[in-house]
Order: C-alpha cells, then structure tokens, then sequence
C-alpha cells in the first residue's frame, strides 16, 4: 500500500526523518519496500500482511506510528465530533439513524434481504451538492496515491477510503428508482455494466446493490454505471457498509476484479467505525460541495462484539523465551488500543479494540506484545533438542550413495521440471500413458507445457541432453533423481522415486589414446557398478520391446525376478521426433523397487588363505550366442570352485569363420579349503570345456 | 703380485673408460674382470700360491681393485642409464589424462548443506508426498477457504473427473509449500521432537528469472514442552552464520503466517555489500529476506490432537533455489532446470 508521508503527519506529528519511520513500520510488521522521494513528499510503499486490514489507511498506520513512537494520534475533524451547533448546520451530527429524526421526512428507504452477508448497511443523503473539480489541496492527495482526480464527490470517497479504510459509495441518488436501496443475492446470469465500462454477469453468491429494477452496484466490488455520479448529479447518497469478506472475494476473484474496496472488505473494515467514516464524507462534501445533509439510514448490528481474553504473563515469557515486567506487557497492550479489565493471579483480563478484527485468543496478544516490545530485543536462545533415532531415512541414505557413486563414475545431476506437456509424452513413446489414463493431469495448468505430472524421468532427461547437443557439448552424462507419479485404476495417486541416466557423445576424447562414441555398455557398466555398490547381487538384463527404445538394444533390468528398470538406445524415431541426430543412450530405474534389495551394511568376509589358479580360455561360438548363458554354463559346470569368469576379448575377423565370433574369457578357479592341486583344476577346466562344447558346440582356438 | 694388480688396474679403468656409453662393452669389461672366470676372480683364486707372509697384503690390494673396478664400471652405467632415460624424455606439458568427477547439482548441494546444519543441531530428516489434498495443504495449517492469506499460495490442482470432490480430503493439488509435513508427522509421532522436510513445491507462477512454478524448499519443526521464541532466534542465527558465513547478522521483523504464532520473517545481512545497502542484490536495503518463521499456532496443535497448553513448538521455511542464488551468485532461477552442463559442471 502506498503512503505519502505529508499526508501521513495530517494524522500524527513524526519528529523523525522518513527513513527512520519507515524503519520503525518496518520492524512493527509493517515491511517498508521502497522509500521513493518525490518533490516536496516521500512515498512509502508498505507491505500489509493479509490479518492487519485495520492498517490499509492513513490512520491505521498512525495508530501504528503512534503505538510505537508514543506521539498521540490526531484524528481528523469529525472523527472527533464537533459542537452541537456545527453539527445543526450540516445536518450530519444529529443521532445517527436519521428515521429517528421527525424533522426530515425520509424519501429512502433501506432493505438488506441478508443479513447475514450484510450485517450492517448505512446509507446518507446528500442533497444539493455542486459537482465540480476538488480544490488543489484534494487533487493533490489524491495524485499522490497515483490516481487520477475524477470530481469532488469521487474524489472524496477515495480521500476517505485512504483516510479510514472504509470504502464509501456515492450514487447518483435520482437514478435509484423509487429511492429504494436493496441488498440482495443477485439472480442467475443478472447482468450489470459497472463504471469500468465492462458488462459482468453474476449469479446467485453474489451480493448486489439494487433499487427496484436494476442492480446499481456489485456490493463491495465496484458500482453500476447507471448510478454513477456524474457532472450533472444533484442529489446524491452515500454507501458505508460492512459485507461479508468471503462472499466479496468470492466475487471478486470469479470476476477476476480485484479494486481497494474489494481488497479492504476482503480483509473485513471496522463494523463499529461505518457510521463515523460516513460522516466524515458526508462532511467533506458539505465543506466542498455544498448541499445539504439528508437522511441517514444505518441498518444492522453496530459492533462486532467485544472480545474478552485472558492473558496468563507466566505464558507469555515461556512463549517468547522473556521475563517482561508486568507493567511492560500491560503498557504495551494499551498502546496498540487493548483496554484492560481487571488483574488477578497472574493474569490479565483484556478487551481487544474493535478495529482489531484479527485478535481472539490469548497467542494473538502475545503476539502483539512481541511485535511492539521488538523481536531484535529477545535474547537468542539455544534448546536442548533431544531425539533419538536416525538422522536421515534408508531412502535419503541410499539417494545419497547413488549421487556419490554417479559422481565418481563422471555423471553429472540434473533437476528437471515435474510436470511435462502430454507433447512431450508422446514424443517419448509414452502414448502408453495417456491411453490408460493413468497420468496425473492438472486442472488449471498456466501453460500447455505443465500440464501432466511425469510419468517417467526419460522425458525431461532426452530434453536437457537435446538442450546440450545443441550447445555442442561433446559429452553429456547426466542423470535425475526424482520422483514420477502415476495414478491407478481407483483413481489413486503414486509417487515413486526413480533415477535415470543418459548417455551421449565422445565417451573418451583423450590425446592419450583418441576418441570413441559411448555405447550401451558404458551406460550398462555404470548401472552395473551402481547396483553393485547399493549391494544389489547379480541383476539380469533380458532383452524387451519398448516403444521408446530401438530394437538394437534394449533390455529390462530384474533383480530377483522383479523389474526394476530398462535401459536401451533410444529408437530413431524418438529421436527424430526430439530433434535428435546423436546416439543416445539411457536407462530408468526404480529406486523404490531397488531400496527392497539395497544393503549398504558391510560385513568383513575373511581373506581367501590359499591362492587361486588363472586358466584363460579363447573360443568359438555361433555369433548369437548370450554370454550370459555361456557364463551360467561354464559356473554351472565349474562349481563353487569356478569363482569368477570374466571375458577379456571379442573379437571377429580373418581367423573366424563367417556367422561365428571368438571369445577369450578368465577363469578364476579358488578352494576355500585347500590349495588347489594342478590336477583338479585341469580336471574342472575339461568339465567346463565339454559342457560348453555340449551346449553351445564351441570350439577351442 | 703387485706388478700384476697395478697392471690389472691400469688396463681395466683404460678399458671401462673406452667402453662408456656403450652398454655391451661394459657388460664384456664386466665379465672380463669380475666374472666367474673373470681376471679379478682369478687374482682371488691364486692367492694360494702366494707367499703366507704376503698373503694379507696382497688381499689387500686386490680387493682395492676390485671396489675401484666395480665403482668405475657402476659409474658408467648410471651416466649411461641417465643418458638413455632423457632420451624418453615425456613432454611434462602434456595434459594429465582426465579422471573427471561428475557434479551434484546446486540444488541437493545447498539442501544437503542445510540439513547437515540441522542434523548437527538435532533435527532429523523426514519426507512427504507432492501430491496433497487441500486439508494437508490448507485447512490444518489454519489457512481456510476463500482467505486473502490464500493469496501467497495460488496452487495447482489435479483433475479429478473420475472422483466426487467437494471435500477438502478428495481435492487434491500439488503441495505448494512443504508445511503439510508438519501435519503429516504430527499425525502419527508424539513431541518432543525436531524434524527438517526438504522438497519440491508447486505454484501457478509464469516462469522469469526470478519465479518458477516448481522449487524447493526446507521446512523445520521443533515441538516439545519449553520451545521458546528464544530458541527459535537462536537456531536461525547459527544456522545462518554457518551457511552464509561467521560475520552474517540477522533480523527477525514480525509477519504474518496462518500456521505461526508469533510469525517473523528473517533477514541476513547482504551477502553482497556486507550489509552497506549499496548493492543491487539487496536493492540498496542491507538486508536479504531468507526466511520465513514463528511458533507453531496453537490452531494448528489442535488439528492435530495436541494438548496446546502443554507443548509449544518452533517452525521455520525456506526457499532453496534463493539461498543457492545467493550462495553462488546465480542470477536466474531458470538456470538450475535447464541442466546446461556448462552450468552444472560450475559447482
């Protein structure tokens, strides 16, 4: 909110520099943004937190000011009331509620058909008033708020609702049909064209403004046209009310016209104060206007009740972690307008003021008596926090491990969006999804680009790889850590955390031995090295079909039967659809399967005491061939003996026949119990021989 | 004898002297002389026939030609290995061959870094789903429907055609701060207790420099019979001076947060001009907001079960990517999501 600061001293004399008050407002609650001086003024720019509507004015801020510099607010002429003898002239003093008064014969006539979403309405009749330009004083006040002049009944209604914060109306009252004013739910699809020149259509948790045929405002929001106050109006009548906060920003957020009445009665006006800011228009107008004061009609409850809290001081300082003297916390508390009933035992009985809509119970005191006493003054304090058990989840454990042992294999962590367009889906083979409906879709998305949850990592992962290809990164290893989120047939929602990995570019570009592309076996030995060191035993890789990769190569990862991830070449057609001319490689994991079979808990296994024998072994076998069948043939044959077979060579050309492939692979042999004599091992290495020439009809080289 | 180790000596040194540089000469002069069947050897085995009387002597002599021939000839063949090795010489210039170390992203740095803090302080680290309904979200925190203090937390909700909404457990949105943890956790676990949430968090903001409509955020809880404003200042203070450095100041000004009671938002001295209020970063003002914080409201005791009398609790929330802006100096938030790896590979 903005605040001149000349206009600021009408209500409180400040002995302080601008930048001093705006400190003090600063650290009261009430953040100054800016500081903005301009000829002859400064402006603030205040931050008013959404409980203090009290403080969108002038004078809620110098109550403010005053509370906490102790110089006494000075509120305006007719706030104050004025000598029976001025109020006669004006005819605005008289009892409030002008039916009483036999003296004027009431043409207006008031009905608020709920009360409930109108608990008080008053309405003030002016008559006679001269519309015309406001005097310079008026014109400027009003530009220092950045708006522009209209006329001096306009501008008076501004003035006012900048000086109290209560919104005020002005109709123009000979085009109020039959001078009846009725506050009602408007009707489905009414229509009304307000001042902005905009038609809106309503329905029925509206609340309106309307005389006997046309609705003549939308209540709190903004007025009709049809009852604007123009150059010609005469007689006019004055709106001070008090509305329903929820049902005004209801209105106002469906109509998406939010204005400073709305914003005001959104955070709810000082019922008890209608009356006295309605006089103090109807004042101005006199004073600026002429004309002379009519009726005053104020319907409905004239306060908000008062709410009675007891404060307990001993609550108060464990609390704020203070020892505050007694006499403090009351002097405070009468500062900011608390009214204090009685002491007992302890404790104080208090009355909060009217206009503090936002204090009920005992926490909002003590709040206040924090706020004026000054957090900065609180001693820092240190807890005894107590707390057994471990410091980080096994999930939390085990992402931390995985980001370690990425970073040490050269991967680098990506962070991509959660939500992804459905374009993105489908261009990653994930039509899948959105067929079965069980993507997670957004109801208001800002942008068709986040409009699903993913489903997968791989999306937002090809579009980071593409983002770098295209800036000519020679190569790219990334990989995410995150959640995906699917939803089932019950409609309920999933979150997994996967990981996924992508692999392209020059897989070593040293000088030292020159370069060569990544391959699938640099993404399958990183994901074998990562498994291993989370202490999954021995995951299998079984070749699938998956729309997102191509046929070359692409594999499911099991462990103990269950899946728990692909890993593949991304099909050419994904990528042509990316963009894409580089091989890529990628892989997605399940990390919430794997956390079922991660162990990262060592145990010392003792060292072997007797060596073990090294047998190489190069054959010849039909190309298609898996080496994993192979080396579950030759483990089988070998024994627990065999401890290891690792291939150290594949190779083809002029030695091997057509069709065929050579293959050198390691074999460890080890006895746990003995020394393995040279004749066992020769005796196990023919077993494992005749087994593969049985099952695989290899040759020896 | 003399005569004859004199002649022995001149012959060799002549011989080891002509053979430098020359590996396999050396090795000949080596064998000739100190070989099995070498002239030197030989000396050693015919002193029997020499006189006992000048037996020791000449032992004497031989062995000092023994040492002076071995000596010679090691000489040589250091120089020469000296020689031989600089002609291998490497081009040290050349560069090492890389062993590159792949990078966290900015975003689990800071985070791990915060936590770390707070594990050291106590707390422990507890997780949450992204996925809410508007209870979690709203309603338990003490920010009912159609409040204006909504407004800080425009949310986005999921389609749920296939549901009869209505009620604040069926809708469902994307969490849009971490706060629903704190529900969550109390739900099921008795104080005392002090927890830190990190995640991901979601608000309909058009993406600039400055918003993005996904980020994260660390949340803390601190519930327990004597948790005081006090406290609160006091783990806030340590927790900035050790992520924003030892001379770091702090201020806490009063705010407003439905779920906080006394709230306060916390601001560092800037990171940038030391708190001078002459830099852009701090917008001239000397102070960096980092924080928002306050003491759990009684309201949101009692949507829980709690006994508000008996317990009080501290709360605390902040924004990563903010810290981490600040921390590096990253001037546009946009850049942690598009994984340029010339970005990534800074940290």
């Amino acid at each position: 909110m903005r605040i001149s600061y000349n206009w600021l001293k009408d209500y409180i004399d400040l002995n302080i520099s601008p930048e001093r008050a705006a400190q003090l407002l600063t650290m009261a609650g009430f953040p100054v943004e800016a500081v903005n001086k301009i000829p002859g003024d400064c402006l603030f720019d205040i931050e008013v937190t959404s409980n203090r509507g009290d403080c969108l004015s002038f004078l809620g801020i110098a109550r403010e000011l005053s509370a906490i510099t102790g110089s006494k607010l000075k509120m305006p002429l007719s706030l104050r009331g004025r000598s029976p003898k001025q109020s006669q002239k004006t005819g605005l003093l008289r009892p409030f509620g002008a039916r009483n008064d036999k003296e004027i014969q009431s043409a207006v006539s008031v009905k608020v058909e709920d009360k409930k979403l109108c608990p008080r309405y008053t309405a003030r009749v002016i008559r006679g008033v001269k519309v015309k330009e406001s005097p310079k004083w008026l014109t400027k006040r009003i530009e220092a708020m950045g708006l522009r002049p209209v006329n001096n009944i306009v501008d008076i209604t501004n003035f006012c609702l900048f000086e109290t914060g209560e919104p005020i109306h002005a109709f123009d009252l000979d085009k109020i049909s039959g001078s009846h004013v009725i506050i009602r739910r408007a009707k489905k699809e009414e229509r009304v064209l307000t001042i902005d020149g905009i038609e809106k259509i309503l329905n029925e948790t509206d609340l309106v403004i309307a005389d006997e045929d046309k609705v003549i405002a939308i209540a709190g929001v903004m007025g009709a046209s049809n009852t604007e106050v123009t150059d010609s109006t005469k007689n006019i009548l004055f709106e001070a009310a008090y509305f329903d906060p929820v049902t005004i920003r209801k209105t106002s957020r469906r109509l998406g016209l939010s204005t400073e009445s709305s914003y005001r009665f959104e955070r709810s006006v000082d019922i008890s104060n209608i009356a006295y800011s309605s006089n103090r228009a109807g004042e101005l107008v006199i004073d600026l206007a002429g004309g002379e004061g009519g009726e005053f009609v104020d319907i409905g409850i004239k306060t908000g009740g008062e709410i009675s809290i007891t404060l307990r001081y001993p609550y108060l300082d464990k609390i704020l972690g203070l020892a505050l003297p007694r006499s403090e916390v009351d002097r405070i508390l009468e500062s900011i307008g608390f009214n204090i009933s009685s002491h007992s035992d302890g404790k104080v009985k208090l009355k909060a003021p009217q206009f503090r809509q936002d204090i009920r119970r005992e926490i909002d005191c003590i709040e206040e008596v924090g706020r004026i006493y000054g957090y900065e003054k609180i001693k820092e304090t240190i807890p005894s926090i107590v707390e057994g058990g471990d410091r980080l989840p096994f999930n939390r454990i085990v992402d931390n491990r995985i980001k370690d042992t990425l970073n040490g294999l050269g991967m680098d962590e990506a962070t991509t969006y959660g939500l992804l367009s459905k374009k993105i889906l489908i261009m990653s083979g994930l039509e899948g999804n959105i067929r079965d409906k069980n993507i997670v879709e957004l109801k208001n998305p800002l942008t068709s680009d986040q409009e699903v949850m993913r489903p997968s990592l791989l999306p937002g992962l090809l579009n980071s790889m593409r983002w770098n290809i295209n800036r000519k990164a020679a190569l790219i290893n990334l990989f995410e850590l995150g959640k995906v989120y699917t939803k089932d047939g019950n409609g309920r929602f999933r979150e997994a955390e996967h990981l996924s990995l992508g692999l392209v570019g020059e897989a070593r570009a040293f000088w030292f031995e020159g370069a060569r592309p990544a391959s699938f076996f640099d993404l399958k030995g990183i994901v074998e090295t990562l498994l291993s060191e989370l202490g999954v035993d021995s995951p299998s890789f079984e070749r699938i079909e998956d729309s997102l990769f191509s046929p070359a190569a692409a594999a499911s990862i099991t462990v103990n039967g269950d899946k728990v991830g692909v890993i593949g070449e991304i099909s050419g057609q994904v990528l042509a659809d990316f963009d894409i001319k580089e091989k890529i490689f990628a892989s997605e994991l399940d990390i919430d399967a794997i956390l079922n079979y991660a162990k990262l808990e060592k145990r010392f296994k003792g060292l072997p005491l007797y060596p073990s024998v090294v047998r190489d072994m190069s054959i010849i076998v039909d190309e298609g061939a898996s080496n994993a069948e192979l080396i579950a043939s030759m483990k089988s044959a070998g024994g627990s003996i065999l401890k290891n077979v690792e291939l150290l060579d594949r190779y083809k050309g002029k030695q091997i026949p057509e069709g065929k492939i050579g293959l050198t692979y390691r074999l460890e042999y080890q006895d746990l119990m003995k020394t393995l004599e040279d004749k066992d091992v020769v005796r196990l290495h023919a077993n494992v021989i005749k087994e593969l020439e049985q099952k695989f009809a290899i040759t020896l080289r | 004898m003399k005569e004859k180790i004199d002649e022995i000596t001149q012959e060799a040194l002549k011989e080891i002297e002509s053979a430098k540089g020359d590996r396999a000469s050396l090795e000949a002069a080596r064998v000739k002389y100190l070989g099995r069947k070498g002239m030197i050897t030989e000396l050693f085995k015919s002193m029997a026939q020499v006189d006992p009387a000048e037996r020791p002597e000449a032992g004497r002599l031989i062995n000092i030609l023994k040492d002076n021939v071995t000596k010679a000839l090691d000489d040589q063949l250091l120089s020469l290995a000296k020689v031989e090795e600089a002609g291998g010489r490497l081009d040290i210039t050349l560069p090492g061959i890389s062993r590159r170390l792949g990078k966290k992203h900015p975003i689990t740095k800071t985070i791990d870094e915060i936590l770390g803090i707070f594990i050291s302080l106590g707390f422990r680290v507890v997780e949450g789903p992204e996925i809410e309904t508007e209870y979690y979200n709203f309603e338990a925190l003490n920010i009912p429907l159609e409040h204006p203090s909504r407004d800080a937390f425009d949310t986005f909700y999921i389609e749920t055609v296939d549901r009869r909404p209505e009620t604040v457990d069926q809708k469902y949105l994307l969490r849009s701060h971490t706060s629903p943890v704190q529900i969550r956790f109390m739900e099921k676990n008795k104080p005392p207790f002090s927890i830190v949430v990190p995640g991901k968090v979601y608000r309909p903001d058009a993406t600039d420099a400055s918003h993005s409509f996904m980020f994260h955020q660390v949340e803390g809880l601190a519930v327990g019979d004597n948790i005081r404003f006090s406290d609160l200042k006091g783990i806030l203070s340590i927790f900035a001076r050790r992520i924003f450095g030892s001379k770091t100041r702090l201020r806490f000004r009063p705010s407003f947060f439905p779920f906080t009671e006394p709230s306060a938002e916390v601001d560092i001295s800037c990171i940038i001009c030391k708190g001078q209020g002459k830099c852009s970063v701090c917008g001239g003002k000397g102070w960096l907001e980092i924080l928002g914080a306050g003491m759990v409201n009684p309201r949101v005791f009692e949507n829980v079960g709690y006994d508000s009398e008996k317990i009080t609790g501290l709360a605390f929330g902040m924004g990563v990517e903010r810290i981490a802006m600040l921390k590096y100096g990253i001037d546009d938030i946009r850049l942690f999501f598009e994984n340029d790896i010339r970005f990534l590979r800074q940290f």
